[in-house]
C-alpha cells in the first residue's frame, strides 16, 4: 500500500513541476501580453487598444508577480477552467474547445495502440518461432525500414497511395459524419501512427519471447508433450509479456506526438492539430491547456503502467 | 505395432539403445558427447547413469526421449522403446508419447516450472489434454496425486505459484507432472542437486516409492554416485561419452572393476571419515569431446594407466560377477592394477602424504 | 542443461564480430550526405530558389526529366537542388542538436553516476520532469516562444536529448564506479577529476557512441516534424518543409508526387542509415562486452 501512495505523491509532484515549467516558459520565453492580444498589444496609440490592453491585464493578472500569477491560474485550472481563447471573432472558452476535439484525439490514440498490439502480438510469435529463418529475417529487415521512416513521411505516402490512388479510404474528416464513419475515417491515420509502435512492439516481443523459449520451463512443457502452438501461447507469451506492457505504456506519449502529425496530414480537429494551429496563432491559453493535459495523461499512464505491473507478475505482488 | 510384440514379456528390454552415438555441432568442431552407447533397461526396472558433467549421461537421456536441441542429432546407432524404433522419429511423431508413456524430472525445480502459472494447472493441463478430463475431474485427480507425492494442504498448494513452495515441495511437483497421466517411463535428470541434504533423501525415497508403485522403468542422471546406491537397481558409469562399467547396483560397489568408478566411490564423503579428512577428488578435467585422445578416454587422469592404455580403446569385457561388464585393460583387482598401486603406496609413504 | 546451445540462443550469442558491409554502406551513405551538406553552395546545381518557368511544357509542376532530375514544384523550383539544399539544416540541426545533448546529458550523467548524492537526486527529478512531456509537444511548445534559427532550433532539441543521454550516461557510470579498479584507484587517494576522465570516461564512451548514432537519426526526424509543421527554422529549407509543400494540397500531392516523394527518400535513407549504423555498432560492443 505505501508503495501505491508514494508512487501518487510522486506523480502529483511531477505534475506540478510540468506545469510551472510550462507556465514559467509561456510567460517568461514569451511575451503574456502578445501571446494574448496578438498585434493589439504593441498597438499602444489606439485608445481601443489599450482599453483592451487594460481589460487583460486585468483578465489574467498580468501585472502581478509571476509566482502569483500562476498560483491564479493553477487554481482555475484544477477546476476545469482553461481561461478563454485568444481569437479575432470572439471568444470561445478554451475548455470548450478542448471538450470537443479530445475525444478524437483519444480515440486516434485508443485505435493507434490497439492496431500496433493487435499486430505486433501474432507478428512476434510467428517471427520467434521461426527465428533465424528466412521469413525472420525479412520480417526484421521489414520492420527496420518501418521504424526509419517518421510518421509524417509515412503519412504522406500512406495518404498517397490509399486515399488519392486506390481511393480506398476517405480525404478527409467529416466532423459531423455519423460514428461509424468518422471511425472508418481514422482508419488510415490511426495505422499511421500505430505501424511503426507496431514493428518496435515487435522487435521487443520477439526478443523477449525467443528467450522465454530457451527457459528450461519450455523444455518441461514439452516433455508433457503439448503442441508447439500451445506452448508458444499459453506458457512463452505470459511470462514474455511483461516488458512488451511496460513499453506499451510508456510508448503512448509517443504516440500522443504521433497524433500531432497525423491530424494535420488528415485534416481531423483533435487537440494535436489544435495545438499546432494555436502554436502558430501564439495563442497562449488553448497552448498551455493542451500542454499540461498531454503532459497529465502521459504521467497518469506512466502511473497506471506502473501499477499493472505488480498486478500482472505474481512474483513482483506485495 | 501388432498384437505379438505387445504382449512383451517382463525380461525383454523395455528401453534400449544399442550403438548409440549423438554429436553436437559446435563453433569449435563435432563434439561427441555419446559415443557408441548401448544399455538396456527392463520394466519396472531402474538405471542410475553416472558421470561427471561432459560425460554424456545428460545427453543420453535426452537422444533417448527425442528431447536434443536444434544442433545435436543422433548421428549412428539406433534407440528402441518396447521393441519400435524411436531414433529417427521427428518431435511431432515424438509428441504422442512424451507425457503419456514417457515422462522427465529435471533437476532444478525453480527454473522448470512455469512462474506465472499455477501449480495445480501445470499437472491439470496434462490430466485434461492426454487424458480427456475436465477441470473438476482433473482438480480432484490432481490433488490426489499431491498427495501421493506427499505435498501438504494439497487443494491450498494448487492454486499458488512455484515461488511460493519450497525447493522441496517444488521437486515434489515435478514428480506430479510427470506421474500424472501414468507413464512407463521416467527420465530423472540430477533431481536432487538442487535441494538441500535434507530433502534429497525424501525426494529420492519418493521417486523409488512412486516407481514401483506403478511399475515404471527409471533412467535416474546423476554425478553423485551416492545418490543411486540405495535406489537404482543397475548402474552404468560413463565417461567421455562412453560406457565404461555397468553392473546391478550392489555388484558394482562390492566388486569394482574400473579405476575411474573405483575413484568416483572413494570421493563420496562418508560420515565415517574422520572430520577434516580431505575429500578424495580425481586430479584433470574431463576430455575434450571434439577431439578426444586416443585409447581409453580416461587413461590420461588415470594413475594406473599404461601405454596399452593410451594407445587401445578397452573393450566392454563381461566380469565374473553376473550382469557385469566394464572397459578396462587392467581392471581392479589385475595384477598390474595391484603393481601400480604399491608403487603409489609407497611414493605416498615416503613423501609423507596421507591425511 | 544449458551445456549446449539451442540454434536461436546462437545466432545471438555468436553475433558477427565485424560490422559488415551493410554498416560500410551507412557509413558511406552519410559520408555522402554530410558532404553534400557542406559544399552544396559549390556543387554545379541550379539555384534553389529561382523559378526555371518553361512556356513550353505549360504550367508548373514540371515531372522529372533530364533537365530537372527530380522535377519541379509548384512555383517552378528545381526540387533536386531544393532536397540538397536541405540536407544542410537538417542534417546541422541534428548534429548540433546531439552534440549539444551528449556534452550537457553526458556531463551531467556521468557526474551523478559518479557523485551521487544531491547531484543525483536533483538531475534525475529534472530528467524525469522532461521526459513527462511527450518529446515533440514540448519542441514543439520551446521553438514556438523563440525567434527560430539555426542555433536556437538545434539548441531546443538538443535540450530534449539531455534527459534519455543523461540516463544513459548515468547507468554506465553507476556500472563502472562500483567496479574494482575505480574503488582501488580511489583508495590510493586518486583524485576524483583523474578517475573520471582516466577510468570511468573510456568505458563509458563506448556504449555512448553507438548512441549517438542512434540520437542522431532521432533528432533529425524530430527537426523534420517540427520542420513539417513549420516550427523549425525560419525561412530556411528543410525536407520536413519540403515534404509538407508537396503534400499539403490534395492536388498537388496526386499530381505531383515527386515533390514530396524525393526529400522522403532523402530523409528515409539518412535516417536508415543512422539506425542501422548505430545498431551494429551496439551489437559490435556489446558482444565485446559479453565476451569479457
Amino acid at each position: 500500500m505505501r508503495y501505491y501512495v508514494q508512487r501518487v505523491a510522486l506523480a502529483i509532484l511531477l505534475l506540478l513541476a510540468v506545469s510551472m515549467l510550462t507556465f514559467g516558459a509561456l510567460n517568461v520565453l514569451g511575451d503574456p501580453l502578445f501571446n494574448i492580444l496578438g498585434p493589439v498589444a504593441g498597438d499602444v496609440n489606439n485608445p481601443d487598444s489599450i482599453k483592451m490592453i487594460e481589460l487583460a491585464k486585468s483578465e489574467f493578472s498580468l501585472d502581478r508577480p509571476l509566482p502569483v500569477r500562476y498560483a491564479i491560474w493553477l487554481s482555475d485550472f484544477v477546476r476545469g477552467d482553461f481561461g478563454v481563447t485568444f481569437s479575432s471573432t470572439g471568444q470561445p472558452p478554451v475548455s470548450g474547445v478542448i471538450s470537443e476535439r479530445l475525444p478524437r484525439t483519444v480515440t486516434l490514440v485508443a485505435m493507434a495502440q490497439l492496431f500496433a498490439i493487435l499486430v505486433s502480438i501474432p507478428w512476434a510469435l510467428i517471427t520467434a518461432s521461426r527465428a533465424g529463418k528466412i521469413s525472420d529475417r525479412i520480417s526484421t529487415l521489414n520492420a527496420f525500414f518501418l521504424v526509419a521512416m517518421p510518421n509524417f513521411a509515412l503519412a504522406v505516402i500512406l495518404k498517397f497511395f490509399f486515399s488519392i490512388k486506390l481511393g480506398w479510404m476517405p480525404l478527409t474528416f467529416v466532423a459531423d459524419d455519423p460514428l461509424s464513419s468518422r471511425l472508418f475515417q481514422m482508419i488510415l491515420p490511426a495505422l499511421t501512427i500505430g505501424l511503426p509502435v507496431a514493428a518496435v512492439y515487435q522487435r521487443l516481443l520477439r526478443t523477449d519471447i525467443i528467450t522465454t523459449l530457451q527457459q528450461d520451463f519450455i523444455l518441461l512443457a514439452r516433455t508433457k508433450g503439448l503442441s508447439r502452438t500451445r506452448i508458444l501461447l499459453v506458457h512463452a507469451l505470459r511470462p514474455s509479456l511483461f516488458s512488451f506492457i511496460t513499453v506499451v505504456g510508456l510508448n503512448t506519449g509517443a504516440l500522443i506526438g504521433g497524433s500531432i502529425v497525423s491530424e494535420t496530414v488528415f485534416r481531423i480537429p483533435g487537440i494535436g492539430s489544435t495545438l499546432v494551429e494555436s502554436v502558430l496563432r501564439n495563442d497562449f491559453p488553448v497552448v498551455l491547456a493542451i500542454v499540461m493535459i498531454v503532459a497529465s495523461s502521459f504521467v497518469i499512464i506512466n502511473l497506471l503502467v506502473d501499477f499493472a505491473y505488480t498486478l500482472i507478475d505474481p512474483r513482483v505482488r506485495r | 505395432m501388432n498384437t505379438t510384440s505387445a504382449v512383451a514379456s517382463e525380461s525383454e528390454p523395455f528401453i534400449e539403445t544399442v550403438g548409440l552415438k549423438t554429436h553436437f555441432r559446435t563453433p569449435r568442431g563435432i563434439a561427441r558427447a555419446v559415443d557408441g552407447v548401448t544399455i538396456q533397461i527392463r520394466r519396472g526396472q531402474s538405471l542410475g547413469v553416472v558421470g561427471e558433467s561432459g560425460s554424456g549421461k545428460t545427453v543420453l537421456s535426452r537422444s533417448i526421449m527425442g528431447l536434443l536441441p536444434r544442433n545435436g542429432v543422433i548421428r549412428e546407432g539406433s534407440v528402441r522403446y518396447r521393441g519400435e524404433e524411436i531414433g529417427n522419429r521427428t518431435p511431432k511423431e515424438m509428441r504422442s508419447v512424451w507425457g503419456r508413456e514417457m515422462a522427465m524430472v529435471f533437476q532444478d525445480p525453480m527454473t522448470s516450472l512455469n512462474p506465472v502459472m499455477k501449480v495445480g494447472k501445470q499437472v491439470t493441463e496434462s490430466l485434461r489434454l492426454h487424458l480427456g478430463m475436465n477441470a473438476a475431474e482433473a482438480t480432484e485427480v490432481a490433488e490426489k496425486i499431491f498427495r501421493d507425492v506427499r505435498i501438504p494442504e494439497p487443494s491450498r498448494r494448487l492454486n499458488q505459484y512455484p515461488h511460493e513452495l519450497s525447493g522441496g515441495m517444488r521437486q515434489r511437483v515435478m514428480i506430479a507432472i510427470a506421474m500424472a497421466c501414468g507413464p512407463n517411463m521416467l527420465f530423472a535428470d540430477e533431481p536432487t542437486t538442487a535441494l538441500d541434504v535434507t530433502v534429497q533423501a525424501q525426494i529420492l525415497e519418493l521417486l523409488s516409492e512412486q516407481i514401483h508403485d506403478r511399475n515404471m522403468s527409471m533412467l535416474l542422471v546423476t554425478h553423485n554416485l551416492g545418490v543411486v546406491a540405495g535406489y537404482t537397481d543397475e548402474i552404468a558409469v560413463m565417461y567421455g561419452g562412453k560406457v565404461v562399467e555397468r553392473a546391478p547396483t550392489k555388484v558394482l560397489f562390492d566388486n569394482v572393476k574400473m579405476p575411474y568408478t573405483e575413484a568416483l566411490l572413494q570421493s563420496i564423503p562418508r560420515l565415517t571419515q574422520p572430520s577434516h579428512s580431505r575429500l578424495a577428488m580425481i586430479p584433470g578435467r574431463p576430455p575434450d569431446l571434439v577431439n578426444p585422445p586416443t585409447g581409453c578416454r580416461f587413461a590420461p587422469r588415470c594413475a594406473y594407466a599404461r601405454d596399452l592404455c593410451r594407445s587401445e580403446e578397452p573393450p566392454l569385457t563381461t566380469a565374473e560377477t553376473p550382469d557385469h561388464t566394464f572397459a578396462c585393460h587392467f581392471p581392479v583387482g589385475s595384477p598390474e592394477y595391484l603393481e601400480r598401486k604399491v608403487e603409489i603406496e609407497r611414493r605416498g609413504a615416503t613423501t609423507g602424504g596421507g591425511n | 542443461m544449458s551445456a549446449v546451445n539451442s540454434s536461436a540462443g546462437a545466432e545471438t550469442a555468436v553475433a558477427r564480430k565485424k560490422l559488415g558491409f551493410g554498416f560500410w554502406l551507412c557509413i558511406g551513405w552519410l559520408a555522402a550526405m554530410v558532404f553534400i551538406a557542406l559544399f552544396t553552395p559549390l556543387l554545379p546545381l541550379k539555384s534553389p530558389t529561382a523559378n526555371f518557368l518553361d512556356s513550353s511544357q505549360g504550367r508548373p509542376p514540371y515531372s522529372p526529366s533530364w533537365k530537372h532530375w527530380f522535377g519541379t514544384d509548384k512555383d517552378a523550383r528545381d526540387v533536386f537542388a531544393r532536397t540538397l539544399y536541405g540536407a544542410r539544416i537538417s542534417l546541422t540541426v541534428g548534429f548540433s542538436a546531439i552534440t549539444a545533448g551528449f556534452l550537457v546529458g553526458g556531463t551531467i550523467g556521468v557526474m551523478s553516476g559518479y557523485f551521487r548524492g544531491w547531484i543525483d537526486r536533483v538531475s534525475s527529478f529534472v530528467f524525469v520532469v522532461l521526459l513527462s512531456f511527450p518529446s515533440l509537444v514540448l519542441a514543439i511548445l520551446l521553438t514556438s516562444l523563440i525567434e527560430r534559427s539555426l542555433l536556437t532550433v538545434s539548441l531546443v532539441l538538443g535540450l530534449l536529448s539531455i534527459a534519455p543521454v543523461g540516463r544513459l550516461a548515468r547507468a554506465a557510470t553507476l556500472q563502472y564506479s562500483e567496479r574494482e579498479f575505480v574503488l582501488a584507484a580511489r583508495q590510493i587517494g586518486a583524485k576524483d577529476r583523474h578517475i573520471i576522465v582516466k577510468e570511468i570516461l573510456p568505458n563509458v564512451a563506448i556504449p555512448m557512441s553507438s548512441l549517438a548514432l542512434l540520437g542522431m537519426a532521432v533528432a533529425v526526424v524530430a527537426e523534420g516534424g517540427l520542420a513539417f509543421l513549420g516550427l523549425s527554422v525560419e525561412k530556411g529549407i528543410t525536407w520536413g518543409g519540403l515534404i509538407q509543400l508537396g503534400s499539403d494540397a490534395s492536388k498537388t500531392l496526386e499530381k505531383a508526387p515527386w515533390i514530396s516523394f524525393f526529400p522522403i527518400l532523402m530523409l528515409f535513407l539518412t535516417v536508415l542509415s543512422l539506425n542501422f549504423a548505430g545498431d551494429r555498432l551496439r551489437t559490435f560492443f556489446d558482444v565485446k562486452e559479453m565476451t569479457l
